[in-house]
């Protein structure tokens, strides 16, 4: 599925977003979430979030431990439905102009068309092969040469697949955790996403795996639109475009990376980067 | 004891109190230590005791079937043998004539016409029934010669032992004055052997005169009847043939021939017949109760894996949160049901229920039914399932609860369904868990007791498996209800109480064998959470 | 299904509200399966329960004072005489059929139905007493040996090797343990049929349970309670006792609750060891010596379900007691199961590590 921009894609360019992008490309609003409430039963968790996430950018998303930063990622997709007591309180998150909360939205397509990736990576106990094709054996897929493609385009795409090509029976559990991480970016893959959701994908990872990954999201942004979560700021620097601050299940700011990591315009923003609190 | 000194804070000596040396901590040990002790001793006298007082059945059901042997009563058998091939050829024929009679009652006719209308060919069917009489006479009196010679022989034995026990406790006199004639049993089967003529005698008879008697039976416009008739001619001409055999049988046979440990094992195993307390002899063969297990237990876990596994699945993935707090204790309350109580509900419920459904219109269909039984192996294996149920239920839906939860999300994040996730990731990481859980739910099933002995019917047969399905509608007995039914009644040391032993050391095992197999899986397939 | 708001979307994005594809409908389905399946399941227990507590009920409980069949609960079972005398008919256990044979002077032709009468108090009194002693037993043994394996053992493959082989004979169907009673005690002991052979027996078969739940729930407890408490100076058995077994006491009894509904529930065990099918007097009347007590036969309630309803001809009369009887021992071994539930459930909260 290609992403080419058609005339609709046009009215809902946001003017404003030219102003903070440093792509010389205009890209229109992919994400839109607005006064957006979220609950975990009883305690909110989200207050009245509001943001734009533009299409190919990579938007970070930054604040301390249990700020709510991984809770709206996993709205995203809908997740949180796996979660019995969590619901939304109000507003509502479009995907493509499509409020993904509607009734009719099925979680399935939506799923299909918003990849995540985990904070610890979690291969399934089958072989790399078989990790990589999941999604589309699930879709009906069987077809041999369609797989074996896929696998080794997914795995080229997540840059796997030099260092697994030889041992595609092996166990997904078989392989380190950087490799894991890139196995589960890569299984992401095959599903041909528009998006994909990292929740602190590398928190779990030595450096020098960290910097492949890293290194891979650079690459990922030409063709999808990256949310990714993370505790470490300098990471949030390194790829993202914007970053968004969240403190206590507020969103305080969200602006070009350079502009939040040079100069935030919040108090609060400003001393958490500078390492005062988190 | 040291004194302690208040000011030396590093008086590092221990200050505890004593008794002859031990402490407190050391005696508290030896306590717990001991309890293990005895615990784990008293669980091992447990195998030990089985195995010891098992053990001794093999010698003496060896010495039984020598006996067997030796006086005459196999022999007997043999030629028994073709007795019950001829008792079968004339249960054949009277079934042509009750036939014959069904049908002139269907077809309206007076209860005297019937008799004047059977009575036409009556001669022929009382001309074959009257060969029989000299094989059958000949089998009785061989056969009271041959226990009357094994009687004897036993009495011997037992006056031997007597007078042993006499002198033991110093009653010397009472022991010399005891009388015991020497039987020799030698002796005595030459008396049988010395007919065996008669027999070669019979069986020409037998050659001669079926095939003119066969010329006059009756000629049947029925077709169906005809037909019967002419099978029957072809089992007669069976029966000639196999006459020969039967000869040879004899003749090749040795009294002396020993039977050894080996030979009274595999009686014991593969035996199929489960007979006690005969005036012939008593066979303690396990294979109808084994194969009357097994049948049963495969009834329940045919019905009880669907639903336990269904159940778990259901409970652990679809449910709602309201459902799951309700199903999961009521489904461990199901396993407290004592079994006696669903013994009671089959015999007083679910049997008759079951046999009434059977009666059913509706499934009239079904080549076995209506059933006549109303304890069958499906009656007891039913409610067995619903003993099943709770053990592969819980022990299922721990395994999928132990599913880490990544795995789901990274299944539900590609957009797979609820049942793909299950069907490819789930269940397939819980497998091992599963199957153990099976097999443990087997184990309940097979080391039941009550619900079998109420339930089953009882029958000791080896289930006949050629009838097909029907064989699950038999009734059958089993290896926990034979020790349950027969236990009470035996003499302490005897061939039928070590009987019993060696069964209930075969349950032993077999439970040993599932829950070792069990645990084994569970470990080996466990999958690595890394 | 188009709506206004949709029509401005485009197809990519409308693609989003998905349609009903085969993969949905086969989940729809088989989900529905599941749950008719569990659905069943809990129906066919119910109507267990039902069934025996509604006829069982009909015995227990009356519609007049006091409410209760007193007769049921408190009588030894007798032998019943159905009978008509003065145009009236009447049901009356042996003992009060003699009585009002004695008053109306007469003799009466009666119908006579054996077990039929009468009460299940000798019953009830010989399963407490067997419950009662049998766990007595078992817990003793078994939570003091699980002290020992958890706490004091050397780890290796002995312990291994001890723990595997108890877990293994917790499965052991309980005929077995049955057969081994009547060798052992009853037999070569010479205890014959008594309530202390019944002890041992019953004991020796929850011991693997009580031993793997206990060691199971102290293994539980995290070792940085024991480490802290002997980093204060604590002894091993100060630690063991103010730190192992408190939190270790809800596992400890609901396991032995396990046990002792499972005691309660046994019958296999019992049939030879312990267990008459009929006596006459209670444990504690017509005693010689006070040791006799241990070395004489009870009756009990699921021997005696196993009785009335495999050994006697059945009719009507005999269908009450046995579903009264029924009735009474369900109603004992799901109450006690029913609380180990509910501790369980509640405990579950309570610790968390």
């Amino acid at each position: 599925m290609s992403l080419v921009t058609d005339k609709l894609t046009t009215k809902s360019l946001i003017e404003t977003g030219e102003l903070y992008s440093e792509m010389t490309e205009i890209n229109r609003s992919l994400i839109n979430i607005s006064n957006f409430d979220f609950f975990y039963g009883e305690k909110q968790a989200l207050f009245d979030v509001n943001m734009d996430i533009k299409e190919r950018e990579v938007t970070a998303f930054i604040g301390p431990s249990g700020c709510g930063k991984s809770t709206l990622l996993r709205c995203i997709n809908r997740m949180n439905d796996l979660i019995d007591v969590a619901r939304i309180g109000s507003g509502k998150i479009t995907v493509n102009g499509v409020d993904i909360y509607d009734d009719r939205v099925d979680t399935i397509e939506l799923r299909k068309r918003v990849g995540m990736v985990f904070q610890k990576s979690n291969p399934f106990p089958k072989s790399i092969y078989e990790n990589v094709v999941y999604g589309l054996r699930i879709q009906g897929i069987s077809r041999k040469s369609k797989l074996d493609e896929s696998v080794e385009r997914c795995l080229k795409g997540a840059a796997l697949w030099e260092e697994v090509k030889d041992r595609l029976d092996t166990s997904g559990l078989s392989l380190s955790g950087g490799q894991q991480q890139r196995l589960c970016i890569a299984r992401a893959l095959a599903v041909e996403p528009d998006i994909l959701l990292m929740d602190e994908p590398c928190s779990a990872l030595d450096p020098v795996a960290t910097a492949k990954v890293e290194e891979l999201i650079h690459t990922l942004k030409d063709r999808y639109t990256i949310v990714i979560v993370t505790h470490n700021m300098q990471q949030a620097a390194r790829v993202s475009e914007k970053t968004a601050f969240f403190y206590l299940g507020k969103l305080i700011e969200m602006n070009a990376t350079d502009q939040i990591f040079m100069s935030p315009e919040k108090e609060q923003t400003e001393a958490y980067i500078s390492g005062r609190f988190g | 004891m040291n004194e302690v000194d208040p000011d030396n804070r590093y008086d590092l000596n221990s200050s505890r109190k004593s008794f002859l040396g031990i402490t407190w901590e050391q005696a508290l040990k030896g306590l717990f230590g001991g309890n293990a002790l005895v615990s784990i001793v008293v669980l091992g006298l447990i195998t030990l005791f089985l195995f010891k007082e098992g053990v001794g059945f093999f010698g003496q059901y060896r010495e039984s079937l020598s006996l067997h042997r030796q006086s005459g009563l196999e022999y007997v058998e043999l030629i028994r043998e073709e007795l019950d091939s001829f008792s079968a050829l004339e249960k054949y024929l009277n079934s042509i004539r009750s036939m014959q009679s069904e049908q002139l009652t269907a077809e309206g006719m007076e209860f005297k016409e019937i008799k004047a209308t059977l009575r036409e060919d009556e001669e022929f069917f009382y001309d074959f029934e009257d060969l029989g009489y000299p094989l059958r006479e000949y089998v009785l009196d061989s056969n009271e010669v041959a226990i009357a010679a094994r009687d004897r022989y036993e009495e011997m034995l037992n006056l031997r032992v007597h007078r042993s026990n006499l002198i033991e406790i110093g009653k010397t006199q009472e022991a010399e004055a005891l009388v015991i004639n020497d039987v020799d049993l030698e002796q005595l089967f030459e008396l049988l052997k010395s007919k065996e003529t008669d027999f070669i005698e019979i069986n020409r008879k037998f050659r001669q005169s079926i095939p003119n008697i066969i010329e006059q039976a009756p000629l049947y416009e029925n077709t169906e009847l005809a037909a019967k008739m002419s099978r029957f001619r072809e089992l007669s001409a069976m029966f000639l043939e196999e006459l020969p055999g039967y000869e040879a049988s004899l003749l090749s046979w040795d009294r002396k021939k020993p039977i050894g440990i080996g030979e009274s094992f595999t009686a014991f195993v593969f035996g199929n017949k489960w007979v006690t307390n005969s005036s012939i002899q008593d066979w303690y063969g396990i294979a109808p109760l084994f194969l009357g297990s097994l049948l049963i237990s495969l009834i329940a876990m045919i019905i009880a894996i669907p639903l336990g596994v269904g159940a778990a699945i259901y409970v652990n993935q679809v449910a709602t949160p309201i459902e799951q707090t309700i199903i999961k204790p009521y489904i461990e309350f199901i396993s407290a049901i004592p079994s006696v109580v669903i013994g009671f509900f089959g015999i007083a419920v679910f049997g008759t229920l079951v046999r009434e459904v059977s009666g059913w219109e509706a499934l009239s269909w079904i080549s076995f039914f209506p059933m006549s039984e109303r304890l069958t192996g499906f009656t007891a294996g039913g409610l067995l399932a619903l003993m099943a149920i709770p053990t592969i239920f819980t022990l299922a839906e721990d395994a999928l609860n132990n599913v880490p939860l990544s795995y789901k999300e990274a299944s539900m994040a590609m957009g797979s369904t609820r049942l793909q996730t299950i069907i490819r990731i789930i269940v397939p990481t819980a497998l091992s868990g599963i199957i153990s859980a099976v097999l443990l739910g087997f184990g309940r099933v097979i080391g039941e007791t009550m619900v079998v002995l109420l339930c089953a019917g009882n029958r000791i047969e080896i289930p006949r498996f050629s009838e097909g399905l029907g064989v699950v509608f038999e009734p059958v007995h089993t290896m926990t209800g034979i020790i349950a039914q027969e236990l009470g009644e035996v003499v302490n040391g005897s061939i039928h109480y070590r009987a019993l032993f060696v069964v209930g050391l075969t349950l032993f095992v077999i439970s040993l064998l599932i829950n070792y197999m069990a645990q084994k899986i569970v470990i080996k397939f466990q999958i690595s959470r890394g | 299904m188009v709506t206004k708001e949709m029509e401005t979307l485009s197809p990519e994005a409308l693609s989003l509200f998905g349609k009903p594809t085969k993969a949905k409908l086969i989940e729809r389905v088989v989900f529905w399966g599941f749950r008719v399946g569990t659905y069943f399941v809990l129906a066919c227990a119910a109507s267990i329960f039902i069934d025996i507590f509604y006829k069982g009920g009909k015995t227990v409980f009356q519609s007049e004072y006091p409410f209760i069949n007193v007769e049921f609960l408190t009588g030894s079972p007798q032998t019943l005489h159905v009978f008509e005398h003065d145009g009236a008919s009447y049901e009356l256990s042996d003992s009060d059929f003699r009585v009002f044979k004695e008053e109306a002077g007469v003799s009466i032709v009666s119908d006579t139905y054996a077990y039929s009468g009468g009460g299940i108090w000798p019953c009830i009194v010989g399963t407490v007493l067997l419950v009662v002693g049998s766990m007595a037993i078992a817990l003793t043994l078994g939570i003091l040996s699980a002290i020992f394996l958890s706490e004091y053992s050397k780890p290796g493959k002995v312990l291994n090797a001890v723990r595997l082989s108890i877990l293994n004979l917790a499965g052991v169907p309980s005929i077995v343990f049955g057969i081994f009673g009547m060798g052992m005690f009853v037999l070569a002991f010479g205890w014959n049929v008594s309530l202390i052979a019944g002890w041992f027996t019953l004991a020796f078969m929850v011991l693997p349970i009580v031993i793997s739940a206990s060691e199971e729930s102290m293994r539980a407890i995290p070792q940085g309670l024991r480490d802290a408490s002997l980093a204060l100076g604590a002894s091993k058995w100060t630690a063991i006792r103010t730190n192992v077994l408190p939190y270790a006491m809800p596992g400890i009894l609901t396991s032995s609750i396990i046990g002792v509904a499972r005691v309660a529930g046994e019958t296999a065990p019992i049939m030879f060891t312990a267990a008459y099918a009929l006596r006459d007097q209670l444990p504690w009347q017509g005693l010689e010596h006070w040791y006799d007590f241990f070395f004489q036969g009870v009756m009990a309630l699921p021997y005696h379900i196993y009785v009335v309803s495999a050994k006697i001809p059945q009719n009507e009369y005999t269908s009450r007691m046995q579903y009264g009887t029924a009735f009474v021992f369900l109603f004992i071994v799901a109450g006690i199961t029913l609380i180990s539930i509910l501790l369980r459930i509640r405990m579950r909260k309570k610790y968390r590590w």
